[in-house]
């Protein structure tokens, strides 16, 4: 049978193929994890349909296969019907013998692919006879060239590397391919900066009280077996603000040339993790307190480092947070994570001095950043939002009805 | 002394499309014509021959007039008048060619080329010697016919295809020695002025390579009008007597004696590199005299290309002047290469054969599964109504996904036909694609629309085979 790549979930029509689990020839049984897939949300490893001998697979790691196309054919035996694969002519034999100084071209019969396609490839330095198609029945389009030569970008970077030495005669430069989630990330971010108009709005608050409410609260978290960090809290404050500024919780649909409002509160929190940054959603915060926001943001992160999310885990945010004060600096500039509108970086809390009623005084402060998109809302209306969650933050009588 | 970046030998349609390319990118172009631009096709090939014919076919119409309703009587050809226009037809594309390239500030020098150097060639003009350093050559001289052993042109009795179309008058028995493109378009042609046809051939079909079924009705309207056709026959023996030519054809019945006025030689050509010593360079070329290159069209020697004819067969125009642009832009840093996937070819004869891609024959080697659809031309209302219904459309298609692989065509306008069938293949496209494409109606086109339609196996105007 045909293998093709099942649907992954909602909004997701592609995949790269990181690593296959299985090779030609292998027997796999139903079920058994053959491949993993990196969409552009998470890896997914997916298993075998059937059980059976794998005969051919056609998409090669760090390929990228659409949704429905075949990547692999398994024979189940016994039906005995031949693999379905691609019958290319012979190529066509060489006019003469090739001059040796020079390569000769890929068999141009074989592939199947316009004549301004095959140009493209030659433009970005694409080997088209090694590109997999991804239009009907195999062809390549200027996409499947585009993408490969986005990912031969670095390849191309190894050729002129390589006689580099340096005078001591290793390498000076090491040359790392751009794939999985890291292509990802650049991708995303890339697109991020592309397609949005970002600003970023900083503005200071200072969080003496809150230091202390936490300190008040860590004892019944530990009760009930979560560890309290700040970040429930301010996920908290958010929640009012985001209520009362709409327009930060929201999406642009510009084909349909509207915002979407949403009335839902589920907060990205962008993690650190070897491989990368991924973004867990703790979803409805708003109808949760701060021990189960804490319990998940526990169970969301420990998977996070250990690759285990799943689709829905990283699924629907309408806001994000990135929180970088464990490790230090003073504010920061984030990319927001679209198609949201608007991301707010948490920084440090330091003992700083503020001056409180004419009079300096040693407090517990930290800057927040909010980097937003200016073509949904003005920058007005981002001081104020912040200055809302900046309130929240400070008065804890506030923030405790919020977060209980 | 004339400094270039691009130095083109040969201003045919490969040198002098290569050296408008190349003046369009900025190079400092100069094209070395030793005769007329426009080469070997505009001169004496391609545009002369299909101006004759043009005039033959017009001739053969006028005598059927009757059928259509059209009294005409004492048709009479007057061949210098018709050498006359055929010679301005000529005149005028060897102008605008010469417009373009100037226009384009490509400079033209005429005389012989040679090389003296490895970046200078010397150019012997009337008016004495020009010198040209190149940073890249451009080989583009061409082919010339070749003859036979014992059958050497003499300008007079026997000739090749050059003089053939200089012929001053219908010779009553003309014997054309080589069924190729260029044999048959002489037998069509000279067969409607007048002429008595004998055709040698030697092997199996006249047109080699072509699809037999294609072939047969070429063979059958020759020998219908009069035509005898020899296959797998070759000339023994030819003796002059007088104006006349005594030729003994060996063939698989026996020896056979033909007595000719004029013996025409068309068994193929050869490239024409002899007067540019291109031995200093040290060119590769195959057993043949061909230069080998890739599909840059760069030989084995940095900077320096060859292109069209003299790079090899198939010798056509429209391959010769791709591959020009291809190397102007390859010199130029641009990333060209011949990638095409098909050249489509068009034979002139009546009716005319016109062939892109895979023959039936050939892609069942290629290991198909093939599916064939035909058309005839019979069943199609326009060719009907232009008095010319003779012929058909022939598909070959993958049966596994419907993607076509070869299209060949026999019958009118044959070669204006091909193109849709070129940018099919080019396309990837299926015969379903070509089916569901509305063509316009009276039209020839729709033959290969119905043609494709039974490939897909819903046939209207023929009965489900």
């Amino acid at each position: 049978m045909e293998f093709k790549l099942p649907d992954l979930g909602e909004g997701i029509t592609e995949g790269e193929v990181i690593k296959w689990l299985t090779k030609e020839g292998d027997q796999v049984k139903e079920d058994q994890p053959i491949v993993e897939v990196m969409t552009d949300k998470v890896n997914v490893q997916i298993p075998s349909p059937r059980s059976g001998r794998v005969t051919k697979i056609f998409v090669k790691e760090g390929d990228v296969a659409k949704v429905g196309q075949t990547i692999m054919v398994i024979d189940e035996g016994g039906s005995g019907t031949p693999p379905q694969a691609l019958v290319f002519p012979a190529p066509r034999p060489p006019v003469a013998a090739t001059p040796a100084p020079v390569q000769s071209a890929p068999p141009a019969q074989g592939v199947l692919a316009t004549p301004a396609t095959r140009k493209l490839a030659r433009e970005l330095g694409v080997d088209i006879a090694a590109v997999s198609g991804s239009g009907p029945g195999g062809r390549i389009v200027d996409d499947d060239v585009k993408r490969s030569a986005a990912r031969s970008g670095t390849s191309t970077v190894t050729v002129q590397a390589a006689p580099a030495a340096s005078p001591t005669g290793g390498p000076r430069e090491d040359v790392v391919p751009l794939r999985g989630l890291r292509r990802t990330i650049s991708d995303r971010m890339v697109k991020s900066l592309r397609t949005t108009a970002q600003v970023t709005h900083v503005d200071e608050a200072d969080v003496t009280e809150l230091v202390l409410l936490r300190e008040a609260l860590k004892g019944s978290a530990e009760k009930r077996g979560v560890h309290l960090t700040y970040l429930p809290f301010i996920i908290k404050a958010l929640v009012p603000a985001l209520k009362e500024f709409p327009y930060v919780n929201s999406s642009l649909d510009e084909q349909g040339g509207s915002i979407i409002l949403k009335k839902y509160y589920n907060i990205g929190v962008a993690t650190d993790t070897e491989q990368g940054l991924v973004v867990p959603v703790v979803k409805d915060v708003d109808r949760k307190d701060i021990f189960e926001l804490a319990g998940e943001i526990e169970k969301l992160s420990s998977k996070a480092r250990g690759g285990q999310l799943s689709l829905d885990d990283v699924h629907g945010s309408t806001f994000t947070i990135t929180n970088v004060g464990a490790i230090g600096g003073l504010f920061a500039t984030p990319i927001i994570n679209i198609p949201e509108v608007a991301i707010l970086g948490l920084h440090k809390i330091a003992k700083r001095p503020v001056v409180r009623e004419d009079k300096i005084e040693i407090r517990d402060t930290t800057y927040l950043s909010l980097s937003f998109d200016h073509r949904v809302f003005d920058g007005a209306y981002a001081a104020r939002f912040t200055s809302r969650v900046v309130e929240t933050i400070q008065d804890t009588k506030k923030l405790l009805a919020e977060v209980l | 002394m004339i400094e270039a970046d691009v130095a083109i030998v040969g201003g045919g349609p490969g040198g002098y499309v290569c050296g408008i390319r190349a003046a369009q990118l900025g190079l400092k172009t100069v094209v070395i014509e030793a005769d007329r631009l426009g080469g070997e096709c505009v001169n004496y090939g391609c545009i002369p021959s299909k101006s004759l014919i043009t005039i033959a076919k017009l001739v053969d119409k006028v005598k059927e007039a009757e059928k259509y309703g059209v009294q005409s009587s004492g048709v009479h050809v007057d061949f210098a008048q018709m050498q006359k226009w055929k010679s301005e037809v000529i005149g005028k594309l060897v102008s605008g060619i010469e417009f373009l390239l100037r226009s384009n500030h490509a400079t033209v020098i005429y005389g012989e080329a040679e090389v003296v150097s490895k970046d200078r060639i010397s150019v012997t003009t009337t008016n004495g010697r020009e010198e040209v350093t190149f940073r890249n050559l451009v080989i583009a001289s061409g082919t010339r016919s070749s003859s036979l052993p014992g059958l050497e042109f003499d300008g007079g009795l026997v000739i090749g295809s050059k003089e053939g179309l200089d012929l001053t008058a219908a010779p009553r028995r003309l014997l054309i020695v080589g069924g190729g493109a260029i044999g048959l378009e002489f037998a069509s042609m000279f067969q409607k002025l007048g002429s008595t046809i004998t055709v040698v051939e030697i092997m199996d079909q006249l047109l080699p390579g072509t699809d037999p079924e294609v072939v047969r009705l070429v063979h059958r309207k020759l020998e219908g009008r009069g035509a005898k056709i020899y296959l797998k026959s070759k000339v023994a023996k030819l003796t002059k007597k007088g104006s006349e030519a005594e030729v003994e054809v060996e063939t698989p019945e026996g020896m056979v004696t033909i007595v000719a006025n004029k013996v025409l030689v068309s068994v193929g050509r050869k490239p024409r590199t002899e007067r540019m010593n291109l031995k200093v360079l040290g060119v590769q070329t195959d057993q043949r005299g061909y230069i080998v290159t890739n599909e840059k069209m760069q030989t084995n020697v940095q900077g320096v290309y060859a292109i069209g004819d003299v790079r090899g067969p198939p010798l056509l125009e429209h391959k010769a002047a791709k591959e020009g642009i291809v190397a102007a832009e390859c010199i130029a840093g641009l990333p060209s290469a011949a990638d095409w996937k098909v050249i489509p070819d068009a034979v002139f004869c009546d009716p005319e054969v016109a062939s892109v891609g895979m023959t039936e024959a050939k892609a069942a080697e290629a290991g198909y599964k093939v599916k064939r659809s035909r058309f005839q031309f019979a069943a199609l209302g326009r060719a009907l109504s232009t008095g010319d219904p003779e012929g058909f459309v022939k598909i070959v298609s993958n049966e596994e996904d419907g993607q076509v692989l070869g299209v060949q065509i026999v019958g009118p306008e044959a070669s204006n036909l091909i193109s849709e069938a070129a940018l099919a293949i080019e396309m990837g496209a299926t015969v379903e694609d070509i089916a569901m494409t509305i063509h316009p109606h009276p039209t020839l086109p729709e033959a290969i629309m119905e043609a494709a339609e039974s490939a897909s196996g819903r046939p209207i105007h023929q009965l489900k085979t």
